[in-house]
């Protein structure tokens, strides 16, 4: 199957739309390989965070797939983790001092969350189970994709935990909702994210269905 | 076959590109980080002193070249002793003066600005613009209804003796604001940090 | 510096500021490995271990050798790579002196590499300019935090089988709700030191 970005010839050997499909849905990295728990869970408070955090993670995602796809074939069996730390590393170093310079508020507000997308596993997984196999522009889209089917969960965990716990959407109050709603700041708070994310899962689930192998 | 030294190598010449490729984007966005962190300084020195803006909104909304410059031209900064002060002027006349104030909260470092009248005992504003405390408990000192509860109130007590009071007990006072319920100890903190402030304003006249 | 009593910080970081009920550290193997009490007792030992060693280590390179030298931006890397020697250090030794413990513990010190918790505690006693005595008990305090969570949520899911879960919730999202109410709980604790 060839995507129509590369028509006719398909510059991943024609599996770009599978790997994208693959990424984002049937394999999303939050609700099915449950990775990346720690960030879902702290930044989700409000909308703003979580597509900031998400923006990191493709960004992340992406480069730190295109390197480790570039050295695999002269990476030392021996140090590949290591050396996948270190890519990862200095792409999250880039993006906080990125961040530092251009958003600084946003900045301050993800506080050392930023810097624990290095130990996120779903970043240090994708390198270690596909960019070290692939060639590059696969291991592209394998980053873009797992980065938007993270980058989206958190969008609706982050939706709901800001409606639901301050009555407002991206910092502004939703007109008229609070006259017939009281926030409820245990969404804020700790549990409230267990649970929202907890939900999410379970509704994911449940519109995806099974795993083909499990219905036999 | 790829053997040690081609391991270790590959391993220094990643390491040496990755520090290096840090390093200078650290030192390239070294002055924009700066500037924002001046920039935020300015913006709470002039909500703290009610420096007026020209379309009347609050400064967290301006630009970080307008607060440079509007701190420029309005605030001077007279440094006493081991006391610097910010001092709002118009024409000469000083209509309200500032200092920073910090200590240790409760999960890390608080700072911000206190704003007095040019009686030197009312308060004409507080900010404060770094802060660890738990959200939604310690955190509300960031709060505008915490914020704002401070203005015009003394910082001295009925007998004149220099101090303010935030807690959830006791009888109103001319120098005393409502803590925040749930965060006794960040309260206590912080009143901690502002006396020792007004303090040093005392002392130093 | 922050001037809160080393007892304080020990007593927060286990029950009112458990690092991983209250900062979300270290979930992904708490997930992974919460399904029997035995497991998680060995992990949670583990990270304990790893984590009061890690913290100490690290305020000793930050403000002995990063802060000296300018390189504070070079944090990240450096803690995840002394993380990453000293776990392999101490497999390593477990190895060679003990292979018993070494075959109890051995699956999980590569887990424990990227533990967020590890990290995060390292991280966080930057940020909160915490002395070395006040890191130690902050480290003490957040592996047994995070022990005590993990062998709590163990328990709870063995129970948890006998339950009849809708086929969508099964695994993960019912683990998090459960984790939602276990952090509510602990939520409580807030008052019973003089913490907040």
């Amino acid at each position: 199957m060839v995507c129509a970005t590369c028509e006719p010839k398909g510059l991943c050997g024609g599996k770009g739309l599978v790997t994208f499909k693959e990424g984002a849905w049937a394999n999303n990295p939050l609700a099915i390989q449950v990775l990346g728990i720690c960030s879902a869970l702290a930044v989700t408070s409000r909308l703003e965070n979580s597509l900031v955090m998400g923006a990191a993670l493709i960004f992340v995602c992406v480069g730190s797939n295109l390197i480790v796809s570039i050295l695999r074939k002269h990476t030392p069996h021996r140090i590949r983790m290591v050396a996948e730390v270190a890519i990862i590393a200095t792409f999250v170093i880039l993006f906080d001092l990125i961040l530092k310079a251009f958003y600084w508020d946003m900045s301050k507000q993800l506080g050392p969350y930023v810097g624990l997308i290095i130990t996120n596993c779903i970043v240090m997984g994708r390198a270690e189970a596909f960019a070290l196999q692939n060639p590059p522009i696969l291991s592209i889209v394998d980053g873009i994709a797992n980065g938007v089917g993270y980058a989206v969960i958190l969008a609706i965990i982050g939706f709901f935990r800001e409606l639901l716990g301050a009555g407002e959407i991206l910092g502004h109050a939703v007109p008229g909702f609070t006259s017939w709603y009281t926030p409820n700041q245990l969404m804020i708070l700790a549990p409230g994210a267990f649970f929202a994310l907890g939900l999410v899962i379970g509704f994911f689930n449940a519109i995806k269905g099974p795993d083909p192998e499990e219905k036999k | 076959m790829k053997g040690s030294a081609y391991t270790i190598g590959f391993a220094a010449v990643l390491g040496s590109a990755c520090a290096l490729l840090l390093t200078a984007a650290a030192s390239i966005t070294k002055p924009y980080k700066e500037a924002n962190q001046q920039a935020e300084e300015a913006r709470n020195i002039l909500q703290a002193l009610n420096v007026p803006r020209q379309d009347g909104t609050s400064w967290h909304g301006a630009s970080s070249a307008e607060v440079v410059k509007a701190r420029e031209d309005n605030v001077k900064e007279k440094k006493k002793g081991d006391l610097t002060t910010y001092v709002y002027e118009v024409n000469g006349e000083t209509k309200a003066t500032a200092i920073r104030f910090a200590g240790p909260g409760l999960w890390g470092p608080v700072k911000g600005f206190l704003a007095l009248e040019p009686d030197m005992k009312t308060i004409r504003g507080m900010t404060i613009y770094e802060q660890e405390e738990t959200p939604g408990l310690g955190g509300e000192i960031v709060a505008p209804w915490f914020r704002d509860q401070f203005v015009g109130k003394s910082v001295v007590d009925a007998a004149g003796v220099p101090g303010i009071i935030i807690s959830m007990s006791g009888e109103p006072a001319a120098n005393k604001v409502d803590g925040i319920s749930g965060a006794t100890m960040t309260c206590d903190k912080v009143q901690a940090m502002l006396n020792e402030a007004i303090k040093s304003i005392v002392e130093e006249k | 510096m922050s001037e809160t009593s080393v007892w304080v910080i020990f007593i927060a970081a286990i029950f009112t500021n458990n690092i991983l009920l209250t900062n979300f550290l270290g979930m992904c193997s708490f997930i992974a490995c919460s399904g029997q009490i035995k497991t998680s007792l060995g992990l949670g030992t583990a990270v304990i271990f790893v984590m009061i060693m890690t913290t100490m280590i690290n305020f000793a390179v930050y403000h002995g050798v990063l802060v000296p030298l300018g390189l504070v931006h070079l944090q990240f890397i450096v803690f995840i790579a002394v993380i990453a020697a000293f776990v392999q250090l101490v497999e390593m030794f477990v190895e060679r002196f003990s292979p018993k413990l070494y075959f109890a513990l051995g699956i999980f010190l590569p887990l424990i590499t990227v533990n967020c918790a590890i990290l995060g505690a390292s991280l966080f006693m930057i940020i909160r300019q915490y002395s070395f005595l006040q890191s130690i008990g902050f480290g003490l305090g957040a592996g047994i935090g995070w022990a005590v969570a993990i062998v709590l949520m163990a328990g709870l899911r063995q129970k948890m089988r006998y339950s009849h879960v809708p086929q969508c919730f099964q695994g993960v999202a019912i683990a998090m709700i459960v984790t939602g109410v276990l952090a509510m709980a602990f939520m409580g604790f807030a008052g019973m030191v003089a913490i907040q």
